[in-house]
């Protein structure tokens, strides 16, 4: 493998690592000073492992010269979203508070199963703050800036991931979703993300935000990497009570099958209107090449996204009362009246918001009786400036950091799984666009993906940095 | 030719206040005496009080409880007038019987050859409180009721935080579910 030419997607690192044409130790060397030369121009890196990183690349080049498996991602070189414990180090998520924690005894579930794989961890990546942001413009670590136009936000919670995987620093890192925090990032990189089915990975070991909606995923550079590491992290576990029983459906090898038979359609109504042209252009662009016409609509999608505001504020307050009340100084002011607010939102709402959840979910069972895949735009506008404060949304100037969410969070109210497609239009900054599925649909959603992504309408080369 | 807001005067005065401030927090009533002129000429009329004579000002002062410790300097400006004279006029923030309330302060300072600068004349009001609106008297109460300090500082982004979740959520509320529809459940047993 030519280190010259990296950075490749993390199938094709794995397939040389086992293929011997490189070692795992030559690619995490790369990707290491990689890292260190681009930081000063990103910050998506808070912490980087590369002790461990060394060891578990050495881990992988032993076992392939003793002849033993090395696992399905030797060589696989990620970073976490820094929400997610990693052994010896302190989980911050996002926070100053967290800083005073003792470093995590054990690894979160999906890093045990990553190193499990043979993949190795290269750090940590900065997020919003306890993940309630979709921005990443942090007031303890920093904004982290898009490799694609280094004077624009990589997008939020999840933005250190987008980052790290837009600027070739990584082939994959797991974020978390809970109202857009993965599609969102990977709308503004112009990279892959997949939020799954809510309760589909394990969460265990990561610090959470909405116990109701939060989920865990891979944002990437290759539909076959998201799968591949897709596949690394599903299985039941029991240190996750809402992860599900249901067996892993592997998707790795499924990819390829192609899209016939599928019946796809795009989202009307609510999610057809508002926010930059390029945003609806991008729906179009890959509506018209997987030959879809139909449309189809959700029912009252805006009340879907009030129950996910609602929900959000009123668990993330909740879960946040103690620091609230001793430290409220030391939260990140994006964050800290927004946690404060949901402490004091009236139970009633709340309710409603959930009972409105189980309704709505029969509503969209429903409408996917008659269709597998919905097309919608994840964000109603490319990534905007790091100073920029509003968004035009149908004529009204409205703040912007509150709206960016309005494509993902009704999505995000059912815990429907999704793929972010990238679609990088000529002269027009990459836009994602959202390929929905019913629950536990992972494969179909991966299948289209490919798909879109062999026939060249959907891709996410990595940035051209110019440092 | 009268010289306006010479530098070095308007930082000496504003040192004076910010000193003067750090006393008053601290309720350091020896201290609070000394920024006075020592004169029966000197006047000081309080948000409640008329005291005219530095007797009359310090007698208030030692006879009176207070705790100030949760005023705020927002906003000072210091006009130099000459070399010795000065008006200090100042906006803060206070808590009056636990509720917050914007407040205005004004000093004549003068300055003496033997003595320095010393207050000759002060007045202290507040705004008259406005009624809360009710995101501001629910925020007020349910963080009393539930034990969360609200700093003030903090107040106004969480009112503006629970009207916007009311105004999202109107639709919402408004909605009408069947009434079978109960949350799902996650509880596994």
């Amino acid at each position: 493998m030519n280190l010259d030419t990296f950075p490749a997607t993390g199938v094709e690192v794995v397939e040389a690592v086992r293929s011997r044409q490189a070692t795992a130790r030559e690619v995490t060397e790369a990707l290491l000073a990689r890292i260190e030369a681009t930081h000063a121009a990103i910050n998506a890196f808070t912490t980087v492992t590369a002790e461990r990183a060394l060891a578990e690349a050495d881990a992988v080049d032993a076992a392939i010269a003793a002849g033993r498996d090395p696992g399905p991602l030797a060589g696989l070189p990620y970073s976490l979203k820094n929400l997610f414990d990693i052994e010896g180090v302190v989980t911050v998520a996002g926070s100053k508070i967290n800083r005073d924690d003792q470093p995590a005894l054990r690894d979160a579930t999906c890093v045990a199963r990553m190193r499990s794989a043979g993949a190795i961890c290269l750090g940590a990546v900065n997020m919003g703050e306890y993940a309630y942001d979709f921005v990443t413009i942090n007031a303890h670590d920093g904004a982290t800036h898009n490799p694609r136009d280094l004077a624009r936000s990589a997008g939020g919670s999840s933005g250190g991931s987008g980052a790290s995987v837009a600027a070739g620093l990584c082939a994959i890192s797991i974020g978390t979703d809970t109202n857009g925090s993965i599609r969102v990032p990977s709308s503004f990189c112009g990279i892959w993300g997949l939020k799954p089915t809510y309760s589909r990975l394990s969460r265990a070991g990561s610090f959470p935000f909405v116990d109701s909606l939060d989920t865990i995923g891979p944002l990437g550079r290759s539909v076959a990497d998201l799968a591949a590491t897709y596949d690394a992290i599903a299985g039941p576990d029991p240190r996750d009570p809402v992860c599900t029983p249901r067996p892993p459906e592997p998707v790795r090898h499924l990819i390829d099958d192609g899209i016939g038979g599928l019946r796809i359609g795009v989202l009307g109504g609510y999610f057809s209107e508002g926010g930059a042209p390029v945003a609806h252009d991008a729906v179009r662009h890959v509506a018209r090449s997987l030959g879809v016409t139909r449309e189809v609509e959700l029912p009252v999608p805006e009340r879907a996204r009030a129950a996910a505001y609602v929900i959000s504020t009123t668990e993330g307050g909740s879960l946040h009362f103690d620091r609230l009340k001793t430290r409220a100084a030391d939260f990140d002011p994006a964050a800290r009246d927004r946690f404060l607010a949901g402490v004091l939102t009236p139970a009633d709402w709340y309710l409603h918001a959930q009972r409105f959840r189980q309704w709505w979910r029969g509503q969209v069972a429903h409408v996917f009786r008659d269709v597998d895949v919905l097309l919608a735009p994840a964000t109603p506008i490319p990534a905007p400036l790091l100073d920029q404060q509003t968004l035009t949304f149908k004529g009204r100037e409205l703040p912007l950091r509150p709206n960016i969410g309005v494509f993902t969070q009704p999505i995000t109210l059912v815990g429907l799984p999704v793929v972010a497609a990238p679609v990088h239009l000529p002269g027009e900054l990459p836009v994602a666009v959202q390929l929905v599925g019913a629950p536990f649909t992972e494969t179909i959603l991966l299948r289209v993906a490919r798909e879109l992504e062999r026939r060249g309408v959907c891709t996410a080369p990595a940035a051209t940095l110019t440092d | 030719m009268l010289e306006i807001n010479a530098p070095d005067v308007v930082a000496e005065v504003t040192a004076c206040c910010e000193a003067y401030e750090r006393a008053l927090v601290t309720n350091d009533v020896p201290a609070l005496h000394a920024f006075f002129w020592d004169s029966p000429h000197t006047i000081r009329f309080g948000a409640a009080e008329q005291l005219y004579g530095a007797g009359e000002i310090s007698a208030f002062r030692s006879s009176r409880v207070i705790n100030f410790a949760g005023r705020k300097s927002r906003r000072l400006t210091v006009l130099a007038l000459g070399r010795d004279t000065a008006v200090a006029m100042l906006e803060f923030s206070a808590l009056v019987n636990g509720s917050p309330r914007h407040g205005r302060q004004t000093q004549v300072w003068a300055r003496f050859p033997d003595l320095g600068w010393r207050v000759t004349a002060a007045h202290v009001s507040h705004v008259p409180p406005t009624p809360p609106t009710t995101w501001q008297a629910y925020a007020d109460s349910a963080a009393t009721a539930i034990g969360l300090p609200l700093s003030p500082d903090h107040r106004p982004g969480v009112v503006a935080n629970l009207e916007a979740t009311a105004s999202i959520a109107k639709p919402l509320l408004e909605f009408k579910l069947p009434a079978d529809v109960e949350i799902a459940p996650v509880f596994v047993p």
